[in-house]
């Protein structure tokens, strides 16, 4: 019966993101475990986001100035990086990089909750181990992702002005220009961020629930790090598709 | 834990308002700065023809200065000619209501955009109104094979040396090119 497995681990995912969500009340022992975990993979995510994202600001304006000087276009090249940020390589990326950063580790951790036993405890004490353990992780990926984002892109424009302006001879002016002309602030600019924060939700809902459900043995923890990873990655790219398949037309 | 804890609280708040100033100075630098989402725009329509490669959200100019949007492009139904609705900034409200409109290219390979060439009546087009005087879009690929296959015929063989009076001095070599290659 595969596809009743199927079904059901589909049911139980989704139950578990109901749970999550009805986890969430902003009692005070609950923001300060969200500032934790802000920190922990938010803060901590910055420098990997920041570095990637120059180096593919780098490597998106040789490609175009490859691909646009065959029609003498290659003034053009922030148009190609900008669109190509906002619409799909900023939040695609980060969310990538950041299922590497703090996926593993959300999942790995809940996972080590889960084989020492902490997560029975603290349904013994009567806590909600989801709304302890689980939620905040939830809220601060939800927060984080388009944040980094942000610095993704942001880092990824200055090493492309860096690589367009001084070493191919992109006119600084034009740079700014093309790019401001190609970039809408509602259809692309927004619509990045509203994917970046969809891809958090979908990256720590894998994680969490892989961790919260993992076997409670020391392998089951490293399983469960590397199923959090893969199959959050694919998710990722799939809802990358679907979504910008809907939005943009 | 407690020791830590104001170490951590500055350590996101400065992440939090890092990553705030980075999404403002994108929002800022990196886009068309269209913070609106259509509140401060006038729309008017204008029948085409023919719209070549216009699309939604192609500029719409006045003397080169792009002043709104093409909103929304459908075909009338009973006159099948496209019908453009053009979202116009309330900033340009004193636009003649004898306005043309054309669908031109900027460039050779360039992008289509809706020209607005101001009329000189002295009322003032308003919301939903209609632009009658238009233009329909040129398709160059049309205008060149026309040109090779029926006007370059035509006065081929007669009206060489009438057309270009320079070209027969070359040489008789020329008499069977046609004359846009003299």
């Amino acid at each position: 019966m595969p596809f009743v497995a199927a079904t059901r681990s589909v049911g139980r995912a989704g139950l578990f993101t109901l749970s999550v969500l009805r986890a969430s009340k902003p009692t005070a022992d609950f923001l300060r475990e969200l500032v934790r975990e802000i920190y922990k993979i938010g803060a901590r995510s910055l420098p990997i986001i920041a570095v990637g994202g120059a180096f593919v600001g780098l490597s998106v304006t040789l490609l175009g100035y490859r691909a646009l000087d065959t029609y003498g276009a290659a003034n053009q090249v922030s148009a190609m990086l900008g669109l190509g940020l906002y619409r799909e390589l900023g939040p695609v990326l980060t969310a990538l990089l950041f299922i590497g950063r703090a996926g593993s580790s959300i999942a790995a951790e809940l996972g080590l909750m889960r084989a020492t036993d902490q997560i029975t405890a603290l349904g013994l004490m009567a806590i909600d181990p989801v709304g302890k353990a689980v939620a905040p992780r939830f809220w601060a990926a939800v927060l984080c992702v388009p944040l980094l984002t942000a610095f993704f892109c942001s880092l990824a424009i200055s090493a492309s002005y860096f690589e367009a302006v001084h070493v191919i001879g992109v006119e600084s002016g034009v740079f700014w220009q093309v790019l401001k002309d190609s970039v809408d602030f509602g259809k692309d600019f927004a619509m990045a961020f509203a994917k970046a924060a969809v891809f958090g939700a979908v990256a720590a809902l894998v994680a969490a629930y892989v961790g919260f459900h993992a076997e409670p043995t020391i392998e089951g923890t490293s399983v469960a790090t590397t199923k959090a990873v893969v199959n959050a990655s694919l998710l990722v790219l799939m809802f990358n598709f679907v979504m910008s398949a809907l939005l943009f037309r | 834990m407690s020791s830590r804890a104001p170490r951590i609280e500055f350590a996101v708040g400065a992440f939090l308002l890092l990553a705030l100033a980075s999404l403002l100075v994108l929002a800022i630098a990196s886009t068309n700065g269209n913070f609106g989402f259509g509140g401060d725009r006038y729309e008017v329509t204008a029948r085409f023809t023919n719209l070549g490669p216009l699309r939604d959200n192609a500029p719409v100019k006045v003397g080169g200065v792009t002043i709104g949007q093409v909103s929304d492009i459908t075909l009338d139904p009973v006159k099948l000619d496209s019908v453009v609705t053009l979202a116009i900034d309330n900033r340009y409200s004193d636009l003649p209501a004898d306005t043309s409109a054309a669908i031109l290219t900027s460039g050779l390979l360039g992008e289509s955009y809706v020209g607005l060439a101001p009329g000189g009546d002295p009322d003032p087009l308003k919301d939903g109104d209609e632009i009658f005087l238009t233009q329909p879009s040129v398709d160059l690929m049309q205008l060149v094979g026309k040109y090779m296959f029926s006007g370059g015929a035509d006065n081929a063989a007669g009206d060489d040396a009438a057309a270009d009076p320079a070209a027969p001095a070359e040489g008789g070599s020329d008499e069977d090119l046609p004359p846009y290659l003299q």
